[in-house]
């Protein structure tokens, strides 16, 4: 029950920081991390796959609404949500019985940062793919999916790293 | 009919990450920025008062910036007064055997309604504008915005308190734009790279202009009077193959630091929309 509680809380805070701060940023007109979908990457591992699908499809919708941007990131999020657990089987080896939350503890400090920084990859290469949606002027592009991927995962990683003390 | 339950069954997760991505892309896709419903954008009434708090918490970082704008308006509204009565005093009575019209001198068509600006993006692909007027204070689709600077949008969205414009900092958005100088007319587009900078390639070989000359609008569209300052000449180019110019343009606003914009309300448009809608 304090786990369903502290996932709500989490994923209100992401949204509203997501929408109200980070959006704004405003650095070198190429920078915008997006650090929501990190409450994906957070559920447990165990966690049942229908349920993490629907919940990133809402995440993501409720982010479009904010940022007029359509179904955007409902795409982006849902393919890193289906993707994860192919992810953790690559870079980790969980035992069948346990269902450890992702951390840097539970996987180990390289696994983990291999993880993050693969799905945020995904889900920025789709978005910023389906936000242009062309191949015109794709070096600038790429240059967007890969500085915001670096940022993102920084980001994201930092924050893990603060949650663990 | 139980080996389908047990397919269906087998791949569920895939099944329904499928439906959820064909959704998602459909969005995407029917997404022409014009006809979508006001619930899915940030004119929706929770999302934008939402947007408004937080634009109260940080509007104060701006009022520097507001009020020097809010002065340079002041003293051109000052100059065109002074401008305006000295023509009131040298304007002559007019010839007894004139026909009186009831018709409104031009200038008078328009009225412009103040509103603020409550979310802003620059540094997106396809930016918008979240402004705090709407239906009730008489914002309607299709009217132009500016500011003290220049041409800032139209609006795409309408909802009872709120307002999206589309500015010129999104590709889906063409401004019909010509050179005061010559009068020569092109759409204005911007390409997605540089907040600062849009395009301007409608300019055919012959015409003769130079750096720095400024582009207004042109007055032919519903939504802005003639004369609107767009942005100027910065650098040209043209490749000895093509039959146009590829004009960059330095917009006049900054859109970085929007705060108050004015909404160009043409008092004629219904009227003038009738009509050009009969000749079709």
């Amino acid at each position: 029950m304090k786990m369903v509680l502290q996932n709500i809380v989490s994923f209100i805070v992401l949204v509203l920081l997501q929408v109200l701060v980070l959006n704004n940023i405003h650095f070198m007109g190429y920078v915008n991390p997006y650090i929501y979908v990190l409450f994906i990457l957070l559920l447990p591992v165990r966690f049942s796959r229908h349920f993490i699908l629907i919940l990133a499809f809402v995440l993501g919708l409720l982010i479009d609404i904010f940022s007029n941007t359509y179904g955007i990131h409902a795409f982006s999020t849902v393919l890193v949500a289906y993707l994860r657990p192919f992810a953790i089987n690559l870079f980790t080896n969980i035992e069948e019985d346990t269902n450890p939350i992702p951390s840097f503890n539970s996987f180990g400090m390289f696994a983990f940062s291999k993880y993050v920084i693969t799905l945020v990859f995904i889900h920025h290469t789709s978005f910023f793919l389906l936000e242009v949606f062309s191949f015109t002027a794709f070096g600038h592009t790429l240059l967007r999916i890969v500085l915001n991927t670096l940022i993102t995962t920084i980001i994201l990683l930092g924050i893990c790293a603060v949650k663990r003390e | 009919m139980r080996k389908l339950f047990a397919f269906l069954a087998k791949y569920s997760v895939l099944i329904l990450f499928i439906i959820l991505e064909i959704i998602s892309f459909s969005m995407v896709v029917n997404n022409d920025g014009y006809q979508q419903s006001v619930f899915f954008s940030s004119g929706n009434t929770v999302i934008a008062s939402l947007y408004k708090v937080n634009n109260s918490i940080f509007e104060y970082f701006y009022l520097k910036k507001a009020n020097e704008g809010l002065a340079k308006e002041n003293i051109n509204l000052q100059n065109e007064l002074a401008n305006l009565k000295l023509r009131l005093d040298t304007l002559t009575t007019r010839p007894t055997d004139d026909v009186q019209t009831s018709s409104i001198d031009p200038d008078l068509e328009i009225n412009y309604i103040l509103a603020k600006v409550i979310n802003n993006s620059t540094n997106k692909q396809l930016n918008y504008i979240t402004l705090n007027k709407g239906i009730r204070d008489g914002v309607r689709k299709d009217m132009g915005v500016i500011n003290e600077d220049g041409v800032v949008g139209v609006v795409s969205n309408v909802s009872e308190k709120f307002a999206v414009v589309i500015p010129i900092l999104n590709p889906r958005i063409h401004i019909n734009g010509k050179f005061t100088k010559n009068n020569y007319n092109g759409f204005v587009n911007w390409d997605g790279v540089d907040y600062r900078f849009a395009k301007l390639n409608d300019i055919a070989r012959h015409v003769i202009f130079s750096k720095g000359d400024s582009l207004v609008t042109s007055g032919y569209s519903h939504s802005f009077p003639e004369g609107i300052l767009i942005g100027t000449v910065d650098d040209f180019n043209i490749e000895e193959s093509d039959a146009y110019f590829n004009i960059q343009v330095k917009l006049a606003v900054n859109f970085r630091t929007l705060s108050y914009v004015k909404l160009v309300d043409y008092l004629n448009y219904k009227e003038r929309l009738n009509l050009e809608s009969e000749m079709e």
